[in-house]
């Protein structure tokens, strides 16, 4: 009876719950066009709310660098205290848009992997000597098939025994030979 | 040479002579791994007494004048950092490099600052090897094994070295094993004369009967001897598999706990399990037979090649083709068992999670969600296990197919040679009988190759862990110190979890034996951090952390543990009874000692109340006890175990005010005479604290008794307003009170 119960439960078309809407206190909710971002003295990253308030000594970060990369940008005070967050830095003015990009390419220094020319896994461990958007590089992940992670079933981000990040954004856009080593070992 | 002076490709070298005079030293060579725009390359960073010089490969030198610089500071960021040198006027200076080259700018950092001001450069005489001195490839960590050093020939013989102290037993197997080779090959050569002597001449029944006499007697003794065989080495294989799985088990009990921040509980356990069984399979089903038909092998193609090396060489024709199959197949097959292995992790991390963490599930009414992840591990363990297996069996059948090929040959040529009168036909049954022979351990060895590429994975698996560097427990350079007073100096100790990220800063205290400490700081000041440096769990990086004016580096790990008494927020208890618990940091403790401890605890009474009394099993992690219970049950424990340095970190966070007092009135019979460290959110709960140390951002911000930080309105008068206050809205707004506001 139990059973006939549970199946047809799981028969049922789930219902989606309504999210309570949660208040978020100022400064969010300031028009993002009255946000700039300016470098005064030419190495320090300033924002200025305009008519409101100015932040010295600022930082770019996004909130979700590896499924949200270009959404969800968070701008930090000195104290490491988010200032606001911006969901589409489209509405920012073309200067601060051009300052956060330049933030943000400094910020993450993930290589993009193009080829690996090789790569052998042995005890555990496995060795890459890859081609990467920022040069040549050799690197060595440990456990790589449990390390590894896979931000989309065909997208994966190696951390290496040293921290070092590498992406492959699509393994099918891979030459033959690199898809063939890596699937050796993944 | 120091690894602070790297050599310097001479086209940087031409470059660096003519930026500065000859005679000045240099104290600082290093090379950074990214350019400005952060592509891979080297750029040079050089330091002199009076100055720091940039050396880019193709561009300017870039010079700043030591007094001219303000500060130098690395900036952390994701998958590398940066050295940030700040000057006094004018834009800063940055030099990049990738996350492999944090721990050398966290060293060149402070080289620089020193140098800048004027003090003595300190820096540390030897850096970790990144790369094997032997092959030149990176090491999978720094100053570790480099595996790739090690082959599958090594493999072997390290599974092999499980079974040489038990030499008597593998030299009988050896005898038994030859002995049982020999007479398999008899009957044959039996059958060969029954036909050739008494079955084409129709004669002599005299010959027929020793003949039969004699084929029983070889089948019973291969029969016993195949008996002694299995008994030996499966008595063997067990042997070695559980000094495998002891000596695995072994390490994972003194590997550091750094080793553990980076492993899945989960995996770990499939390597005891998974892993370790296949390798006892192999060592007690398939080594032995491994030897054995070997031998047989060797036996019988001799056998062959001396009766008709002619027929000997058409049986050998499929043999070319299968060798070439089995070493494409070696790659692919061991891939799918080194996959299967990972994907086996997989599962059993994600079973030991959830299953852990059932309330949190059923709280969140996730079961089905956790039930679609763990159907599709189990799917993806069935993809590898079908491939692999799929794999397999194309390699099996074609191999079987293309052997039987050599009987056919034979049929074929050896019929002619008969019918030409050059062979006999008892001569040809025999080779025919020692070709089937020939295909059972050929057979065998395709079947176990399959077996023994999974072996070989599991055995990478372990002995990786195996390999890994455990606590230096037996330091010969060490000092006994059976009797610590607890007197504790942290003298300028920095430490991060990561290199190039402190956690602690310049941390200097002196604590005296018998005081109690309270660290009071925000979540992730490093108060935890502080205690893990007094267990020793982790090293400092810099600084000296001295125990009784010893580095702690120096004492013996066993001594200075075995005198510290740890109380957590959520106590971890084993599943055992309250009495083993209880006894568990001193096992020799009579039962009247558990009671005393337990009393001393206010556990007792609670304790007597249940059914089992002190033989009550706990549960799992102490789940048959509620928090308070199993608090004071830790308690007790700590009481007995009669540490000189005792830690309670947010001991008394989780319970209520009723039972808070019971555990308070516990903790204080429990701290007296014993130098304590203790961390609570709950400020109050401190006041009996001989001085407070306030960290912040790493650092000590403030030192003193509770009414003297009160009187003195910093750090921690502001923390403990913060406090009431939130305690008053949470009053105010119907949440919970805090017994902690005054």
């Amino acid at each position: 009876m139990e059973n006939t119960k549970s199946k047809s439960d799981k028969d049922k078309p789930k219902v989606k719950r309504p999210v309570t809407p949660i208040q978020t206190p100022p400064p969010e909710c300031v028009n993002p066009k009255d946000i700039r971002l300016f470098r005064e003295p030419p190495w320090k990253l300033r924002l200025t709310i305009e008519g409101d308030r100015s932040y010295l000594m600022v930082r770019v970060v996004r909130a979700a660098p590896l499924s949200q990369p270009s959404r969800y940008i968070c701008f930090l005070d000195e104290k490491n205290e988010v200032i606001w967050t911006v969901e589409d830095p489209s509405v920012l003015d073309a200067d601060s848009r051009r300052i956060l990009q330049e933030e943000l390419n400094q910020r993450y220094m993930t290589a993009v992997i193009e080829i690996i020319s090789s790569l052998r896994n042995e005890f555990g461990v496995s060795y890459w000597d890859v081609q990467t958007n920022r040069g040549n590089r050799e690197f060595v992940v440990r456990n790589v098939s449990e390390s590894a992670q896979w931000i989309s079933p065909r997208r994966l981000l190696l951390i290496d025994v040293d921290g070092n990040r590498f992406e492959i954004p699509d393994i099918d856009l891979l030459d033959k030979r690199s898809i063939s080593l890596i699937e050796m070992v993944i | 040479m120091q690894p602070f002076i790297e050599s310097l490709p001479p086209e940087v070298d031409a470059k660096l002579q003519r930026a500065k005079p000859s005679e000045e030293q240099v104290f600082i060579q290093v090379s950074a791994d990214l350019s400005d725009d952060q592509a891979f390359g080297e750029k040079w960073l050089v330091a002199t007494k009076l100055r720091l010089l940039v050396i880019p490969a193709d561009g300017v030198v870039e010079q700043i004048p030591l007094d001219a610089i303000q500060d130098v500071k690395t900036e952390e960021l994701v998958g590398g950092g940066r050295l940030v040198v700040e000057r006094k006027s004018g834009a800063p200076v940055y030099l990049h490099y990738s996350s492999s080259l944090i721990p050398k700018f966290a060293e060149v950092a402070q080289g620089i600052g020193q140098l800048s001001k004027g003090k003595p450069l300190e820096l540390p005489t030897e850096m970790e090897r990144t790369r094997c001195a032997k092959c030149g490839r990176l090491l999978p960590e720094k100053d570790s094994k480099c595996v790739a050093c090690i082959k599958k020939w090594h493999t072997l013989m390290r599974i092999q070295s499980y079974v040489n102290p038990y030499r008597t037993q593998l030299a009988l197997v050896v005898l038994i094993t030859v002995i049982g080779v020999l007479i398999n090959l008899l009957p044959p050569l039996i059958t060969e004369r029954i036909i050739d002597d008494v079955l084409v001449p129709l004669s002599n029944f005299n010959l027929l009967v020793w003949l039969v006499a004699g084929l029983l007697g070889a089948y019973l003794f291969s029969w016993l001897s195949e008996i002694g065989h299995t008994a030996l080495s499966c008595w063997l294989g067990f042997r070695a598999a559980e000094d495998i799985r002891a000596e695995l088990y072994r390490c994972l009990q003194f590997l550091p706990i750094r080793f553990y921040d980076k492993h899945k509980v989960g995996a770990l356990i499939s390597r005891m399990t998974n892993d370790a069984d296949r390798l006892e399979d192999f060592i007690a089903y398939e080594v032995p037979y491994l030897i054995s038909n070997a031998l047989l092998l060797v036996g019988i193609f001799s056998l062959l090649l001396y009766k008709n090396w002619v027929l000997t060489l058409y049986v050998l024709l499929p043999v070319p083709p299968i060798v070439l199959g089995g070493i494409f197949m070696w790659n692919r097959l061991t891939r799918y068992w080194r996959l299967w292995s990972a994907k086996w992790g997989k599962f059993s991390s994600h079973l030991n999670e959830s299953i852990t963490g059932i309330r949190l599930v059923k709280a969140f009414a996730q079961e089905d969600r956790e039930s679609t992840v763990f159907d599709r591990h189990n799917d993806e363990l069935r993809q590898v296990n079908v491939s692999g297996n799929r794999a397999w069996f194309i390699f099996y059948t074609i191999t079987n197919f293309l052997m039987s090929f050599g009987v056919f040959f034979v049929w074929y040529f050896g019929g002619r040679q008969i019918l030409d009168k050059e062979l006999k036909l008892g001569a040809l049954t025999a080779f025919i009988s020692y070709l089937w022979m020939l295909y059972q351990p050929l057979r065998w060895f395709g079947d176990s190759y399959n077996f023994m590429l999974r072996a070989f994975a599991g055995a990478e698996r372990i002995f990786e862990v195996m390999d890994a560097r455990s606590e230096p427990f037996n330091d010969p350079n060490t000092v006994d110190m059976p009797k610590i007073e607890g007197r504790l100096i942290f003298k300028d100790v920095t430490f991060g979890y990561d290199p190039g990220k402190p956690v602690l800063r310049d941390i200097n205290l002196t604590v005296e034996p018998g005081e109690m400490i309270g660290l009071v700081g925000k979540s992730g000041v490093g108060k935890s951090t502080m205690v893990n440096l007094i267990c020793r769990f982790y090293d400092v990086t810099h600084g000296t952390l001295q125990v009784d004016n010893e580095d702690v580096r120096n004492i013996r790990i066993e001594d200075l543990r075995s005198q510290i008494g740890i109380v957590l927020q959520e106590p971890f208890l084993f599943n055992r009874t309250i009495a083993e618990n209880i006894r568990y940091g001193n096992p020799e403790a009579s039962f009247e000692e558990v009671m005393r401890a337990a009393m001393a605890a206010e556990a007792h009474d609670f304790i007597v109340a249940k059914p089992d009394g002190y033989d009550t099993m706990v549960g799992e992690r102490g789940n048959k006890l509620s928090g308070g219970e199993g608090q004071r049950i830790a308690i007790a424990r700590a009481i007995l175990h009669n540490p000189k340095i005792l830690i309670l970190d947010e001991a008394t966070s989780s319970l209520d005010t009723a039972t808070e007092k019971k555990i308070q009135a516990a903790i204080s019979k429990l701290i007296e005479g014993r130098t304590t460290f203790a961390i609570a959110h709950r400020l109050s709960t401190l006041r009996n604290a001989d001085r407070l140390v306030v960290l912040d951002e790493g650092k000590i911000e403030e030192v003193g008794t509770h009414s003297e930080l009160m009187d003195r309105k910093g750090l921690f008068y502001n923390l403990v307003r913060t406090q009431k206050e939130t305690s008053a809205v949470m009053a105010v707004g119907g949440g919970k009170d805090d017994p902690g506001s005054e």
